[in-house]
Order: structure tokens, then sequence, then C-alpha cells
């Protein structure tokens, strides 16, 4: 689409970098336009009363340490579930690299065919393995942990085995020539240069864990996102904020200790997507790794998480695709529809979330306050569950695509937001100061000094962010006519088994054709002009 | 004014007045506060004592009174702060934004606008308008300077100051870019021009000597021509404390 139109120099509008940064809040034209239709009065007071309840959080150390147990739990299965994908990644990983398949054994088909074989477990998305899961052994601890080390494993192995082959084989094939052993050459010459960048993607992966962890609990896997969702549906608010208080001090905390070694340890920033080495810290870093191991195990002990649960399963009572009844109900669903659906809140919610940081940004520019509070929101906004965020929303407006859309957006407008944020503090300022030195406002030097910079690797980010939120928008399913989500958990509900399989393998297709599609898109916005 | 430092002060006790259509040399070894007193003439580092008047008027208190004294002074940076991202139009454009409201602004980066005048301006310093439709990223370090000097134009300031802009080229570049810049520096407009080069005084009026922060000598250029000079420039760049 307008990709094209940037690549011809002959074509008329030609949308600079920084104003390619706004155009995704295009979005918000139709959106406001339909929104006075969707809205009802009817939870206004509601809303205030939860608004209000942000304030007056419920101290009672009942509740609290019943939050507590609850945030422990959460926090714990995330560790556990990111601890298994970073070795399961990691393993699986270097199985799927070209560079090592060809080291080792002179050929690299196997490496390849890997690769396509773990994209299966990738386009499900993690809530949708927790489901499946939840029917086959029933609700164990041990549900969530491998809900969360399923995708993000095969996530972490996909970044793994592109890091390993984006490497220099120079130094490899010096260690190879020389007569040393493949796995101790591979160690060698592959071990320090991806370090920094594996470790900088883990610790982003933990956020994301413990963002998961949460949403998996909304949908009753249990720990914190359980009792948010209770309170919420009970309208207990003060006991809701009291939960929120508590999940939003601990990603801080998070978040900031991952900057602090990111930092310390120089490693590459997201948008950077660059290499680092590791340098003096490399024991360090080992000596970080290697104590993850004891705690992950007390974490498992504490939670009472046994591997063991998995092997008691129990199968799916399929009545068979032979027989005509089965598949007759599956022909009957509205299959255009639903995927239409899903891919039209796709899009508005990716516009959404990808458009909204810079368009807020600018008009915050002026007031340093206003700023602040705009990164604050943003910390609200990933770290709420979107499913709450929908349920909220559906005390002002209509069940439906805009309800989900906006609860997904916003979501992932917090993540970008962040990142924008990051990718700006990273930029020189000097463009911006000479712009001010000549008397143009905050808005303009903004624009012009530092977005054309940032512009194309945060839209880059955007793509990506776009094929996550496809495979997201299960997550909002419970507002309804949302497409493929919504089907899906009707599916679930009602004990039709063939649906759901049916409605999992189209969500996944899709999901793998959007991943190609966004693949494309970030290549040709990183592309040199 | 002064200015302070970590230590000793950036600038201490400098009074200066630069008059329409003067061209005016800063002369001063590495660190002696050229670069300061340039942010301070600029409005960009307020000094810590002191004043600066703009026309007879302090600067204005509201932000966009400010912005307007400060549209009226225009600054050749030392790494020339060109936008890489945007074409030779858009970075002429650039200058001038803080004249030009929202609308024109966002037009700027979708549709070629003010051809003509964008083109005078690259004429102006020998350059071919069919540049513009060029990516900046794709110019030469010569071309490059020009491109900031002609966007100062369209910015068309009553103050030219400029941070030694000649220090990165060669001889026969160097010498025709001064001449570019004194050429634009007709009344009523000025120049304040950082220097490392005493043999390049020729087409100034004043020469400023700036040395640790202090102003040595403010005579006029004929005072340092090759011979009378010797004395002054060798106190400006004598070794020591």
């Amino acid at each position: 689409m307008s990709a094209r139109l940037w690549k011809r120099p002959a074509a008329a509008l030609r949308p600079a970098p920084p104003l390619l940064l706004l155009l995704p809040a295009l979005v918000l034209l139709p959106l406001l336009a339909v929104l006075p239709f969707q809205l009802h009065g009817g939870g206004l007071e509601l809303l205030g009363q939860f608004a209000w309840a942000a304030l007056t959080p419920c101290l009672d150390p009942l509740v609290l340490g019943s939050a507590l147990r609850g945030l422990a739990t959460t926090v714990g299965m995330a560790l556990l579930g990111w601890a298994a994908s970073l070795v399961l990644g990691l393993a699986l990983g270097l199985a799927s690299s070209r560079t090592i398949w060809r080291s080792c054994c002179g050929c690299d088909w196997p490496a390849g065919l890997l690769r396509r074989l773990l994209a299966v477990p990738r386009a499900i998305h993690e809530l949708l393995w927790g489901l499946l899961l939840l029917q086959l052994v029933g609700l164990q601890p041990v549900v969530a942990v491998v809900a969360i080390a399923l995708p993000f494993g095969a996530l972490v192995a996909r970044v793994v085995s592109d890091l390993i082959d984006a490497l220099d084989r120079r130094r490899l094939n010096a260690l190879l020539s020389a007569g040393a052993p493949a796995p101790s050459a591979l160690l060698t010459a592959l071990g320090p240069p991806l370090l920094p960048g594996l470790l900088s993607y883990g610790g982003y992966r933990l956020e994301c864990a413990l963002r998961s962890a949460t949403l998996l609990g909304v949908f009753g896997l249990g720990g914190l996102g359980t009792e948010l969702k209770l309170t919420l549906q009970s309208l207990q608010f003060d006991e809701l904020w009291t939960g929120l208080w508590l999940l939003l001090a601990v990603m801080l905390a998070l978040e900031t200790g991952l900057g602090w070694l990111r930092r310390r340890w120089l490693m590459p920033s997201r948008l950077a997507l660059g290499q680092g080495s590791v340098g003096r810290r490399g024991r360090e870093m080992l000596l970080v790794l290697a104590g993850l191991l004891p705690l992950a195990a007390g974490v498992g002990w504490a939670l009472g998480v046994d591997p063991r649960a998995l092997l008691a399963w129990q199968a799916l009572p399929l009545a068979g695709l032979g027989q005509g009844a089965a598949l007759q109900q599956l022909l009957a669903l509205p299959w255009a529809a639903l995927i239409g659906g899903t891919l039209g809140l796709t899009l508005l919610a990716a516009a959404l979330a990808v458009g909204l940081p810079p368009l807020l940004l600018l008009l915050c520019a002026p007031w340093p306050p206003l700023r602040w509070l705009l990164r604050f929101s943003w910390l609200l906004g990933r770290l709420w569950p979107p499913p709450l965020t929908a349920l909220l929303l559906l005390l002002l407006l209509q069940p439906g695509l805009v309800c989900a859309a906006l609860a997904l957006g916003l979501h992932n407008a917090g993540i970008l937001g962040r990142l924008l944020a990051e990718g700006l503090a990273d930029a020189s300022p000097a463009l911006e100061r000479a712009l001010a030195a000549a008397g143009v406002g905050p808005r303009l030097a903004l624009l012009y000094g530092r977005y054309p910079a940032i512009a194309r690797p945060y839209l880059a980010y955007g793509a990506y962010r776009a094929d996550v939120l496809l495979r997201e928008t299960v997550v909002v399913g419970l507002v309804g006519a949302t497409g493929l989500g919504s089907q899906l958990l009707e599916s679930l509900s009602s004990f039709a088994w063939e649906q759901l399989l049916a409605l999992v393998a189209v969500y996944a297709l899709l999901t793998l054709a959007g991943e190609e599609l966004s693949d494309r898109l970030r290549r040709r916005l990183l592309a040199p002009h | 004014m002064a200015v302070a430092g970590r230590g000793a002060p950036r600038l201490g006790g400098v009074s200066l007045v630069i008059r329409p259509g003067e061209r005016v040399a800063l002369l001063g070894p590495s660190g002696a506060g050229k670069s300061t007193l340039l942010a301070v003439a600029n409005g960009l580092l307020p000094p810590s004592a002191g004043q600066v008047l703009w026309q007879g008027q302090p600067p204005a208190r509201s932000g966009r009174a400010r912005r307007r004294q400060q549209a009226r002074i225009g600054t050749l940076w030392q790494d020339l702060c060109l936008i890489e991202e945007l074409s030779v139009q858009q970075n002429l454009n650039a200058g001038r934004l803080a004249a030009w409201g929202w609308p024109k602004a966002l037009l700027n980066l979708l549709l070629p606008l003010e051809t003509a005048a964008n083109a005078e301006a690259l004429r102006q310093v020998d350059l071919a308008p069919q540049l513009l439709a060029q990516p900046v990223a794709a110019l030469s370090g010569g071309q490059r300077q020009r491109l900031a000097i002609a966007r100062l134009l369209r910015q068309n300031p009553t103050l030219l100051l400029a941070d030694e802009p000649l220090a990165s080229l060669d001889p026969r570049l160097a010498a025709a870019l001064l001449a570019l810049l004194l050429a634009q520096a007709a009344a009523p407009r000025a120049l304040l021009l950082s220097l490392h080069r005493p043999d390049l005084l020729a087409g100034f009026d004043r020469v400023i000597g700036l040395r640790a922060g202090r102003l040595l000598f403010d005579r006029p250029a004929a005072a340092l021509a090759p011979g009378a000079g010797t004395a002054l420039l060798a106190e400006l760049y004598r070794s020591g404390g």
C-alpha cells in the first residue's frame, strides 16, 4: 500500500518519515465518528466509583493478604514459565540454527524444517494453550507454566537461531580450520557475542511473562488475575485497586531493575536491534543465569508445580470428522465473517497502538508534567490485562469490535509508548535544540528534530507488534463479535471440541500468514534508502 | 554578563555590543568560551549574571514572543544539524518552521512547498536547484555546508551566528564559504563568527579576542592586519595560564 508509494520517486505524495509516524493515528477519525453511537450512559456512575477507588484502595489486612498471595502465585508462574521457555528456546534455537547444523553435520535442511515446525506453537497464543491444557489435564499449577513456556520457548528459539545465523562466521571458521572440535569451537566463537542479545531479549520476555501470567489468571488459571476479575465482576473496586497497585509496583520494580541491568551490561536497546558484546561483565551475567536455576526450583516447589500432572491427561471426546454432523457443524460457521472480524480488529487495534504514542507525545511536548503523566499511563496500559479493560469499557460502550479494539489498542500502546520514549531518550538532542534555538516551538521541534530518526525503527517494531496483536485478539473475545476469538471462547464453553480445534487451526494459519506479511513490511522499513 | 562553570567560570565579565551590518570575528584558543558566547547569543544558554539585550529589549517572558525573537537569530552549527531523513527541499523549509503554523509544517512533510524561494536560496549559495528533491544523505560535504547556509537564508535572520564553520574544510572551500557568509551579512544583518584562522580576517569589520572566558581585546579588523596585530595574536594564543 503506502509502502509502494515511497519507493517510487515519481509519486507526488511521499510522506516523509516523521509524517509516516503520525499516519496510523488517522484511525482515530473513523473511531471518534462511530464512538458516540456505541456509547450508553449506563455505567457512568460505576466508572466514577472505579476512578475514585484508585485513590482509596482497600487496605484491609485480609484483602491485602489475599492480593499478596495472588501476586506471589502470578509472579511465580511467570518466573517458572519464563525460565522454562529460556531453556526450551535455547535448546530449540541451537537445534534450528543453520550455522550449527552446517558446522556439525555439513548440511542445514534439518534447521529449516525445525524452524517451520516451531512456527506452530508460536502461532497459538498462550491463552489458547492454557485453555486447551486446562481441558486436557484439569486445573493444575503446571498448566499456566507450560502455557507460557510453549509459545515463549518457540519465540526465544526463533530469536536465538536468528542471532546465531546473523553472527560473523569468520571467527568460527578460523577455529574450525585450526582443528578445534565443532562443539567447543561453536561455544568459543558464538557464545560471547550471543549472550548480551539473548539476555536483553530474555529480560524483555520476563516482563511479557508477568503480563501473560496475569492474563491467564483472568481466565481462571489462578493467581492475581483471577482475583482482579472476581473483584471487578462483583464491583469491589477498592479491592480491585489493592491488587492493581501491587501489580504496578512489581511491574515497575521489574522494568527498572531490568533497565538498570541492561545499561550496566551495555546491552543493545530494542529499537537498535544491534549487537553488543560481553566485555568485562561476562562472569556476572553467567552468575545471574546460574542463580536462576535454584530460584526456579524453589518457586516450583512452593507453588506445587508438578510436571507429572501433565502425564495424566484425558483425551477430548471428539466425535470424529468422519461423521457428517460434526463436519456440517463446522461448515455452518460463518468463516468469512469470523476471519474478517479478526483482521479488522487487528488492524484497528494495531493502528491505535502504533499511532497513539507519537501523537500524544507530540501534543504533550510543551508541558513536562503532562509528559510524565503520559509515561505513567503507558505503564498502567501495559500492566492492565486487555480483557479487564474490555470489561471496564463495557460500562460505557456497547459490546463489539470497537470496545475490543480499544482494549487491545490501549494495552499495546502502553508497550509501544514506552519503547518510543526509550528510543527518543537514546537519540541525540542536538537537532531538536538547534530548532528550538531558531525559535521553533517545542512540538514542531520534536516533530522535525527527533521523529525523523526514530520513525523507521519504530514503525518496523510496530509491524512486529501488529503480528503479535493478531495472535492476541483472542484475549478480548469475551466482549463478543470480535471474530475468531469470541467464537473460540463460545465453542469452548459449549464443549464443541471439533469446532474449537478447527478454530485454533485457522487461527494458527492466519497468524503464520500475518507473520510473513509483517516480516516483509519490517524488512522494507529497515532497508537502507 | 557571565556564565558560571565547574570551577572556573566559562565566561566572566564579557561586555559586547553588535550593531546592524557589522561583521565580527571571534578569535581565541580552544576552551576560551567561544561556543559558550554563541550559545548565550542565540538564547540556548541563559547567562548566570548580567543580561542579554536584543534590539534594546531583554528576552521576552512569554514563550511565543521569545520564540519570535529567537527566530530573528540564525545559527550555523558546527555539525550543521541537517535532518538526514528529509529531502533538501524539506530541510530548507525547516528554516521557515518558526514562522509557519502546524498545517504548513505537516504539509511540508508530504508535498514540495515554496519551491521558487528554495531554488533562489540554493542559487545564492551556488547550488543547483535540481538538488531540491534529493535526500540530504546524498550530498557531499561541501554541498551540505552550503545547504546549511541556504537554510539560514530561508530563516532570514537579523543576526547570523556561526560556530567555527571553517574548522573541517580545506583552505579553498573555507575561503569560498567565508566569502559566502560575509556577502550575506550586509546591513541590517550582522554576523558573529568564531574561527581559528587569523589569516582569514580580511572581510571582517571587528575582531574580538576571547581567552579563558574573558574579553582580551575588541578591535577594528585593521588593527589585526598582517604585521600590525602580531603582538595581540601572540598574547591571545600564548601557552599557559
